[in-house]
C-alpha cells in the first residue's frame, strides 16, 4: 500500500519536472560551452557594457531555445534587478508592422507604468519607442527585445526590423535585438539594408549528443534525496532506474527512437509516457516501462487497420494493388470486380462471393478510409461507377498481410507479383 | 606624426607660424584622446571610473624617443610591442573600451576615405546656399559604406561654413522615410514641421507647389536642407510621389535643397525619367563599396584612440581582405573584430581556468582568432545541421538527392517515400511508417532544408523540393561511410 502511494507521488514529481522547461534545461547550462553560457556572456556584456547587440537563435522546433532564453533572462532579473526590461513579440501574432508597433508600445507602457492608448496611430507609436530608447538609453536601463518566429517577420517591408536595428545603431539607445527562428536561412530572408545593420551572430540549437542525454536523464528521473518520499523507497527507486539505464537493451531502445527525430522535446515526450505506464502496483521502473513508450510512438494506425479486415476486403485491397500494378490509373468497383473474377477463374479459391456482398465489402473499406473517391464529382453516381484510389502504400499493406492471423497464403503471392 | 614631433625639436627659435605648427601638431593626438570621454558621456559603463585610463598621458611622451632615433621598421615595430604592450586582456574595462571603440554606433569625429565624395557633396550645397537657388542629388551606394554618417557631418558644416561665411544658415531635415505609413506623408512632415510657413489647410503637396510657384513676399524664409534616408520607399507604382518631390526643387522659387540616399544606383535614371526633360536630373554621387586599403585604414583610425596594441596588424589585414572581398560593408568588418575580441576573451578566461600564469603571448587578437571570428561571421549553419540531424531524416536527404539525380526538380512525396524505402531496405534498416516520415519531412520543411508544398487532400501528394545544395549534403555527410556509399 505504502510502496502504491509512493510510487504515484514519485510519478507526480517526475511528469511535474518533465512539464517544467526551465528544470530541464538547467542540466545543460553547466558546461562554459553550452549556448545557456554564450548567451549569457553576450547579454550580460549588452546590459553592463552598455553595447548594443543582436543575435539570432537557430535550431529545429523543440530544441529549446526559448527555454534557454528564459532561462538566461530570469537569471539577468536576478543579478540586475531594474535595469532590463523585455518586450516579446510572436511573428505569428504581429507580423504586420502597425500591429507590432502598437504591442511594442503597451508592453513598454505596461512595464513603466504609462498610460497605453489604443488610438495611437503608427506614427505616435515609432515616435514612442524612439523616446523610450532614449530615455532608457540615459538611465542604463537596457531593453530586450525577443522576436520569436523571426522568419516571418522577414515578409512584407521588414520596417519593424529596420527600425529595431536601425535604433541599436544610434549611441543613444542600449537594448538588444534577440531573434529566434527555426529556418536556418533565418538571416538570408533579410532585405540587404537590413542584414548590414543585423551583427551575424548566430548560436546553434544542434541536437544534444550522448553524454549529455545521459546527464540529462540522470538529472530529470533521479528522485532527489530531500523531497517529501521517504528516503528508502527513493534511494531503491534510483538504484532501480540506474540498473535499467546501463542496461543496453535501453541504450538500443533509446537510439533507435532518437533515430527518427532527436530534439529534447522529443526525448521528454518519450520519458513522459514511460513514466506514466510505470506499474504502481511494484512501485519501481522496468525496462518494459521504455519499451512501451517505444511502440506507443511507433505505431502504424492504417496497418493496424489492416489487422481488423475480414479476408474478402483483404482480397479487394489486392485487387487494387495488382491494378495499380498494372499501370491502370483509375478504377471503380466494376474494375476491381473484373480483376477478382479473373483472380477466382486463374486460382479456384474458395473464397468466391457474390456481388452484393463485395459492394458491401467495398464499402466498409471506404467508411474506414483505407480507399476514397478520387475526386467529389459524380455523387450522383452509385458507388459502383465512381473512381476510387488508394490509401494505403504498398509496404504497409504487405507488413500488413504477413502480420495477419490466419491470412490465406494466395493473397501474399499475388501481392508479390 | 613622427615627422612633426622631428620638425618641432629641430626648428627650436619660434616663428609665429611655427608656433601654430606646434600647436596644431599637438592638437591632432589630443582630440582622439578627448572623444571617447565626450563620447562615453551618454551612457556610463558600471565599473568605468574616469581614472580607468591612466595610460593616455605616457603614451605621448613614449612616442616621441621611438620616433627620434633612427631604428630600422621592424625593431621599431617590436619596440612598440615591447614598450606599448601593455593592455592586459583580463581587465574588464580595457576590454570594453576595445569594444565599445569597435561598436557601429561610436560615430568617429573625423570620417576618412570619403573625403572626396563629402566634398563634392559639400560644394554642391555649399553652390546652392551662394546662389539661393534649389537643387537635388542623389547619393547611391550599398549598405555599410558611409553614406548616411557623412551626409550628417556635411550638414554640419553647411550650417558652420555659413555661419562663418554671413549667409543664412538652411535649415536641415532629416527623414527616414521607413517610418512614413505613406509615402505622400513625406510632404505634410515638411510642412509640419514648421520649416514651411503654410496658411490653411489642405494637401500638403498643393501648398508646397503653390509655395513654391510665387516669388516670396518676405525675403527672410531659410533655405531648406531635406535629406531623405531610404528613398526607395517612396518608390510606388505610379512613382508619383517621388517623381513629385523632385520636382519640388525644379519650381521656379523654390527654396529647397534635396538629397535622397538610396541603395539602387539607377534610381534616378528608372523612376525619374521626366526629369531628364525638364533638364534637371539629380546629381548622382556613388557611394563604392569600401576597398581593402579603406577598411583597414578606418579600422586603425577607430583602433588608435585606445592607447594600447589590441590587434596585431596581420589580423586587421586579414578581416580586412576578407570584408572587401565578400561585400565592402563596414558594419561587418567592425562585427567581426568586435567577435575576435571576444573570441580571445573567451580564451584567456579559459586559460585562467587551466593555469594561473600570466602568459605576454596571449595579449593581443592574432590572426587565428581573427580567422575563428570570420569563419563564425561567413559559415552558413547548414553543414552543422546536415551532420547533427538524426539518422532517419539523413537518409531522407540522401534519398532526395539520389532520386534528384535525374534531372527532376521536384516530386511528391508518396514518390520520395518509395525512394526512401528503398534506400533503407538496400542497408537493412527498418524504415519508418508513412506518419513518421511525413512529420520528418514537416521537420525538415521547417528547418529549410526541402521545401514542402500545399495539397488539399491527401498529404502523400504535396510537392517536395530540396532547397540545400547537393553539394552541401555531399560534403556534410562525406564522413559517415553509410552515406558515402549511399550517394555514389
Amino acid at each position: 500500500m505504502a510502496v502504491q502511494s509512493h510510487a504515484r507521488d514519485a510519478q507526480n514529481l517526475l511528469r511535474s519536472r518533465l512539464c517544467n522547461p526551465s528544470f530541464v534545461f538547467k542540466a545543460l547550462s553547466g558546461s562554459p560551452d553550452s549556448n545557456y553560457s554564450k548567451l549569457k556572456f553576450i547579454l550580460s556584456s549588452s546590459v553592463t557594457e552598455a553595447c548594443n547587440n543582436s543575435l539570432l537563435l537557430l535550431g529545429p522546433r523543440g530544441s529549446g531555445k526559448t527555454a534557454v532564453l528564459e532561462l538566461v533572462l530570469n537569471d539577468l532579473l536576478e543579478e540586475y534587478p531594474d535595469m532590463i526590461s523585455v518586450i516579446r513579440l510572436n511573428g505569428l501574432l504581429h507580423n504586420d508592422d502597425n500591429c507590432a508597433f502598437k504591442e511594442i508600445s503597451r508592453q513598454l507602457c505596461m512595464e513603466h507604468h504609462l498610460l497605453f492608448s489604443k488610438m495611437a496611430s503608427f506614427d505616435d507609436n515609432s515616435q514612442f519607442l524612439i523616446a523610450m530608447l532614449r530615455e532608457c538609453g540615459l538611465a542604463h536601463k537596457t531593453i530586450v527585445f525577443v522576436l520569436e518566429e523571426f522568419d516571418l517577420f522577414a515578409q512584407g517591408k521588414q520596417r519593424l526590423l529596420y527600425s529595431l536595428l536601425d535604433a541599436m545603431q544610434s549611441i543613444t539607445s542600449q537594448a538588444a535585438v534577440i531573434g529566434i527562428s527555426c529556418r536556418l536561412d533565418a538571416d538570408q530572408l533579410l532585405e540587404k539594408r537590413v542584414r548590414s545593420r543585423f551583427s551575424h551572430r548566430k548560436l546553434l540549437f544542434l541536437p544534444p549528443s550522448t553524454e549529455i542525454i545521459e546527464r540529462l536523464l540522470q538529472h530529470i528521473l533521479l528522485l532527489p534525496m530531500d523531497s517529501t518520499l521517504p528516503n528508502d523507497y527513493a534511494t531503491q527507486f534510483n538504484t532501480k532506474l540506474e540498473s535499467v539505464l546501463a542496461d543496453e537493451r535501453f541504450k538500443e531502445i533509446l537510439k533507435n527512437y532518437l533515430s527518427s527525430s532527436s530534439t529534447i522535446n522529443h526525448l521528454l515526450r518519450f520519458l513522459f509516457v514511460a513514466v506514466s505506464s510505470i506499474d504502481v502496483k511494484s512501485g519501481y521502473p522496468s525496462l518494459d516501462n521504455f519499451k512501451t513508450a517505444l511502440s506507443s510512438f511507433r505505431r502504424q494506425p492504417k496497418q493496424e487497420c489492416i489487422k481488423d479486415c475480414s479476408i474478402l476486403e483483404l482480397y479487394i485491397l489486392t485487387c487494387i494493388r495488382r491494378l495499380e500494378s498494372k499501370e491502370q490509373k483509375s478504377y471503380n468497383f466494376n474494375s476491381v470486380m473484373k480483376e477478382y473474377k479473373s483472380i477466382h477463374d486463374q486460382f479456384q479459391t474458395s473464397d468466391d462471393y457474390a456481388r452484393n456482398v463485395c459492394l458491401r465489402a467495398f464499402e466498409r473499406l471506404l467508411q474506414r478510409d483505407l480507399i476514397c473517391f478520387s475526386d467529389n464529382r459524380g455523387q450522383g453516381q452509385s458507388v459502383e461507377f465512381r473512381p476510387v484510389k488508394c490509401l494505403i502504400s504498398h509496404f504497409e499493406l504487405q507488413e500488413g498481410i504477413k502480420a495477419y492471423r490466419s491470412c490465406p497464403i494466395i493473397l501474399t503471392k499475388l501481392l508479390d507479383r | 606624426m613622427p615627422s612633426l614631433a622631428v620638425s618641432r625639436s629641430a626648428e627650436e627659435p619660434l616663428t609665429p607660424q611655427k608656433r601654430r605648427l606646434r600647436s596644431n601638431s599637438t592638437a591632432a593626438p589630443e582630440t582622439p584622446i578627448y572623444a571617447p570621454t565626450k563620447r562615453k558621456s551618454p551612457r556610463r559603463c558600471l565599473d568605468s571610473t574616469p581614472s580607468s585610463h591612466p595610460n593616455f598621458s605616457t603614451r605621448n611622451d613614449s612616442i616621441e624617443p621611438i620616433s627620434n632615433s633612427s631604428k630600422s621598421p621592424a625593431e621599431e615595430l617590436s619596440d612598440d610591442f615591447s614598450e606599448i604592450l601593455n593592455w592586459n586582456p583580463r581587465d574588464a574595462s580595457q576590454i570594453s573600451a576595445v569594444k565599445e571603440a569597435l561598436h557601429v554606433s561610436t560615430a568617429p569625429p573625423t570620417i576618412v576615405c570619403r573625403e572626396e565624395e563629402q566634398r563634392r557633396v559639400f560644394d554642391f550645397c555649399r553652390a546652392c546656399v551662394e546662389k539661393e537657388q534649389s537643387g537635388s542629388l542623389y547619393v547611391c551606394g550599398c549598405p555599410g559604406t558611409g553614406k548616411s554618417l557623412s551626409m550628417e557631418k556635411v550638414s554640419n558644416k553647411l550650417i558652420e561654413w555659413a555661419r562663418d561665411g554671413g549667409f543664412d544658415p538652411p535649415e536641415v531635415l532629416s527623414i527616414n522615410c521607413t517610418a512614413l505609413t505613406s509615402s505622400s506623408q513625406i510632404f505634410g512632415k515638411i510642412v509640419e514641421n514648421g520649416y514651411v510657413k503654410v496658411k490653411g489647410t489642405g494637401a500638403p503637396l498643393q501648398h508646397l507647389q503653390n509655395l513654391y510657384s510665387q516669388k516670396q513676399q518676405s525675403s527672410s524664409s531659410k533655405m531648406l536642407l531635406i535629406i531623405a534616408d531610404e528613398l526607395d520607399y517612396l518608390i510606388t507604382k505610379d512613382r508619383a510621389v517621388l517623381h513629385d518631390l523632385f520636382m519640388l526643387t525644379t519650381l521656379p522659387f523654390s527654396r529647397c535643397i534635396l538629397i535622397g540616399i538610396a541603395n539602387a544606383i539607377d534610381l534616378a535614371d528608372r523612376f525619374l525619367p521626366k526629369l531628364q526633360s525638364v533638364n534637371c536630373k539629380p546629381l548622382v554621387v556613388t557611394y563604392r563599396a569600401y576597398s581593402k586599403d579603406q577598411i583597414l585604414r578606418i579600422l586603425q583610425e577607430r583602433l588608435m584612440v585606445l592607447p594600447h596594441v589590441v590587434f596585431h596588424p596581420q589580423a586587421l589585414e586579414l578581416c580586412a581582405r576578407k570584408v572587401a572581398a565578400a561585400s565592402g560593408d563596414m558594419r561587418k568588418a567592425l562585427s567581426v573584430c568586435r567577435s575576435a575580441v571576444e573570441v580571445l576573451e573567451a580564451e584567456v578566461r579559459d586559460s585562467r581556468n587551466n593555469m594561473d600564469s600570466d602568459t605576454q603571448e596571449n595579449s593581443v587578437v592574432k590572426i587565428d582568432h581573427m580567422a575563428a571570428a570570420l569563419s563564425k561571421a561567413f559559415r552558413t549553419p547548414v553543414i552543422d545541421t546536415i551532420q547533427s540531424l538524426p539518422q532517419h531524416q539523413q537518409i531522407i536527404l540522401c534519398s532526395a538527392v539520389k532520386f534528384f539525380r535525374g534531372g527532376k526538380k521536384d516530386t511528391i512525396v508518396g514518390e520520395l517515400n518509395k525512394s526512401y524505402v528503398e534506400t533503407c531496405k538496400s542497408r537493412m534498416i527498418p524504415p519508418v511508417g508513412i506518419s513518421e516520415f511525413l512529420s520528418m519531412c514537416r521537420v525538415l520543411n521547417d528547418q529549410g532544408l526541402v521545401k514542402l508544398g500545399q495539397s488539399r487532400g491527401d498529404d502523400k501528394l504535396k510537392r517536395v523540393t530540396l532547397t540545400v545544395d547537393e553539394a552541401d549534403i555531399n560534403f556534410a555527410l562525406q564522413g559517415v561511410r553509410f552515406f558515402r556509399t549511399c550517394l555514389q
